[in-house]
């Protein structure tokens, strides 16, 4: 059992309860392969088909804007099985139902594979940032959040969350060849409705935080904690500073001997 | 109830000269803009007069004996503005007026006054200034215990020493990690600044007042945070010469919760995007497209950033102080308010993002920076008092190597030209943009 798997358990309780509530979810099945995800889309996909920004004059609808609440996270299991690869799920209106809207934004990603491990993490968080790779779509640069726009022209042409689910798994199937199912939620009723799912997400992110540690610990760097708790007196690399202090030293003195004496 | 006396400084008219002087060098510089009819020149003219607003403010408040303060714009600024307080920062000359012409003399006389050669030059001269009476003293000073040790110990020093050992100084306790419980305590930190204020200035915070305040930043973030999209676009419509410093400024320093600071950063969203309408960026070509992970070389930075742009048609598409999360407040009540400004300035806020907690902030903002911004090329100019950043410089280069993007790590004083020369820094750029294929 890998370590979010009893995530997965939390987030069916959650389109569970939304689902009892009377939210009205639908669920879409896409295929698994990359060319059959891409085949048919109403937008092109891949590195530079998006052109820039996407001017607010431009957009069709907003979703996660940080007034009206934005909740996004991705996990992993490396057990395919347990997830619905090719699914996704969305709770409350299309884009294409939505013109001007500003919509809070619930954004879930699973991925599962069998050699999926602790190391491709990062490179996961990495990869749903999916900057120009998706024509219409742009995610705003602000960190800690999934801020994006779609645009009028895109919207035309059929943009709709089906579209986004399908790029997002062409783009995380073809970056990250350990991914081999992927499912998706999409949550955009409310904001309140955001709220347990920010729960989920925030205990989610805490492993995460945990498993970064350790990653750039295994590669030689203390991300986190000084060792030396700040004490440069027992920080083995003091004498290293010392002897800088005394080559900048000599360096200022070479440059003013070099420069002669002032006019002024 | 006993009323405390305020304690209010005797006006010593031969104090301070530096400070008038640099008033005087900033009005000079909007002379000359002046006469430039560009609209970047204009921005760049309205940002200087705002900040020749300030000092003359600061001026006038000591000669009438009217309470002002030393503060940071990490923290908050709104609370200072809300409460009708002038203020400046005691690091004002190297954030501001690094380019004066006085700026080398006064490092070498901080120098000849002892002050460590591996200390930041920033906070060196900020003592330096302090030290010399160069600089006006506040009623109450603002420090800051974090982000790095170098402002730390200026704030040790300036609590110690003589020469202002009767201000009050208080600083704020900074929680190590981002979570809610941070929030909740720094959001407590803050309503104690608030209280350290009001005790030493006689000022008052009104709750609407800073709601309103608070009100209009959030406008001015936002139309800020619009700005930052339109520097991803191809050419990027601004280069070094307008943008993120001068956002900050407006933002964070000069006109925090103020409508003209907003009418200027609606100026500068509509410059922009015109620019972007058009496709024209500040080159003819736009060849290399850089990340410069810092602040400017304000101490020499038109000896470089100029040189970039007509040797390599490289442009800094984005750098530290333009790179800022945008977390509106929620206005509420007061407990939403001090929470929302403890994550703004906390968590947000350029260089102390980075440099306050966890490393990793260095390697998750150029992760994010290369990928939305198309970067080709990621600078760390290792600034000698960014001790902090550069003992992430591994880490850096790392997830850089990830991102098959090309990292340097320069080794300069970005104030003092003297440690590094532009003319190294351009002969080492140069070698590494020709080693990487880049231009």
């Amino acid at each position: 059992m890998a370590i979010y798997d009893a995530y997965l358990t939390k987030l069916a309780e959650y389109v569970g309860g939304l689902r009892q509530k009377g939210r009205r979810v639908r669920e879409i099945d896409c295929p698994s392969g990359v060319d059959k995800l891409l085949e048919g889309l109403p937008v092109k996909v891949g590195p530079g088909t998006n052109s820039d920004v996407i001017l607010r004059s431009d957009t069709f609808v907003e979703m996660g804007n940080p007034d009206v609440g934005s909740s996004a996270f991705l996990f992993w299991t490396d057990s395919p099985a347990l997830i619905a690869d090719g699914r996704i799920t969305l709770i409350g209106p299309d884009i294409p139902e939505s013109p001007g809207a500003s919509l809070p934004f619930g954004q879930v990603l699973i991925m599962a594979g069998a050699g999926l491990s602790e190391k491709d993490h990062q490179k996961l968080e990495h990869t749903q940032f999916v900057a120009d790779q998706i024509e219409g779509y742009m995610i705003r640069s602000t960190s800690q959040l999934i801020w994006s726009r779609v645009s009028k022209e895109a919207a035309e042409k059929g943009f709709c969350f089906e579209t986004l689910g399908r790029s997002l798994m062409a783009i995380f199937k073809s970056e990250v060849p350990e991914v081999e199912a992927m499912e998706i939620l999409f949550v955009t009723s409310s904001r309140e409705d955001l709220g347990p799912l920010d729960d989920i997400g925030a205990q989610v992110k805490k492993i995460y935080k945990s498993i970064l540690v350790a990653d750039w610990k295994a590669r030689g760097f203390d991300a986190y904690v000084c060792s030396y708790g700040g004490d440069c007196k027992t920080c083995p690399d003091q004498p290293v500073c010392d002897e800088i202090k005394e080559v900048v030293k000599v360096r200022k003195q070479m440059i003013s001997e070099s420069e002669g004496p002032s006019d002024s | 109830m006993t009323t405390k006396k305020l304690r209010q400084y005797k006006y010593d008219p031969d104090t301070f000269n530096r400070y008038r002087q640099e008033r005087d060098y900033f009005n000079f510089l909007s002379g000359i803009l002046a006469t430039m009819p560009d609209s970047m020149s204009q921005l760049s003219k309205e940002i200087t007069d705002i900040t020749v607003e300030r000092y003359d403010q600061i001026v006038r408040c000591a000669e009438e004996g009217k309470p002002f303060v030393a503060g940071y714009f990490c923290a908050a600024p709104e609370i200072y503005e809300a409460m009708g307080l002038p203020w400046y920062m005691i690091m004002a000359t190297p954030f501001l007026a690094a380019s004066a012409p006085y700026l080398t003399e006064d490092i070498d006389a901080a120098e000849a006054m002892g002050l460590g050669t591996d200390w930041c030059t920033a906070c060196r001269l900020s003592l330096y200034y302090i030290e010399a009476g160069l600089t006006p003293k506040p009623w109450a000073l603002i420090g800051l215990i974090h982000p790095c040790d170098a402002g730390n110990m200026l704030h040790q020093a300036v609590a110690r020493n003589k020469k202002w050992r009767d201000v009050p100084i208080f600083a704020s306790d900074p929680p190590y990690f981002e979570d809610q419980r941070g929030i909740d305590y720094y959001a407590g930190e803050l309503r104690r600044m608030v209280a350290f204020l009001e005790e030493h200035t006689g000022a008052k915070l009104d709750l609407d007042k800073l709601r309103e305040v608070c009100r209009e930043t959030n406008k001015q973030y936002e139309i800020l945070s619009e700005y930052t999209q339109l520097r991803r676009a191809h050419p990027c419509p601004h280069g070094w010469g307008v943008g993120g410093p001068q956002a900050f400024a407006a933002t964070q320093v000069f006109q925090t919760g103020r409508p003209r600071g907003t009418k200027w950063l609606q100026q500068l969203y509509a410059d922009a995007e015109e620019r972007v309408k058009n496709k024209t960026g500040p080159v003819p070509k736009e060849r290399i497209r850089y990340f410069w992970f810092d602040l400017l070389p304000f101490g020499w930075v038109f000896e470089l950033m100029p040189w970039l742009e007509q040797e390599w048609g490289a442009v800094l598409v984005m750098e530290m102080f333009g790179l800022q999360p945008y977390t509106p407040i929620d206005l509420r009540n007061e407990e939403t308010i001090f929470k929302g400004l403890a994550k703004r300035n906390l968590y947000d806020s350029p260089m102390i993002r980075q440099a306050r907690g966890p490393a990793d902030y260095f390697a998750s903002d150029i992760a994010r920076v290369v990928k939305d911004y198309d970067i080709d090329l990621v600078i760390w100019p290792g600034h000698m008092g960014h001790k902090d950043g550069s003992a992430s410089t591994g880490i850096m280069r790392e997830i850089c190597q990830e991102l098959k993007v090309p990292y340097i790590h320069i080794g300069l004083d970005l104030f003092d030209k003297r440690y590094t020369t532009p003319e190294e820094c351009k002969d080492k750029l140069s070698k590494f943009f020709s080693a990487m294929g880049l231009g």
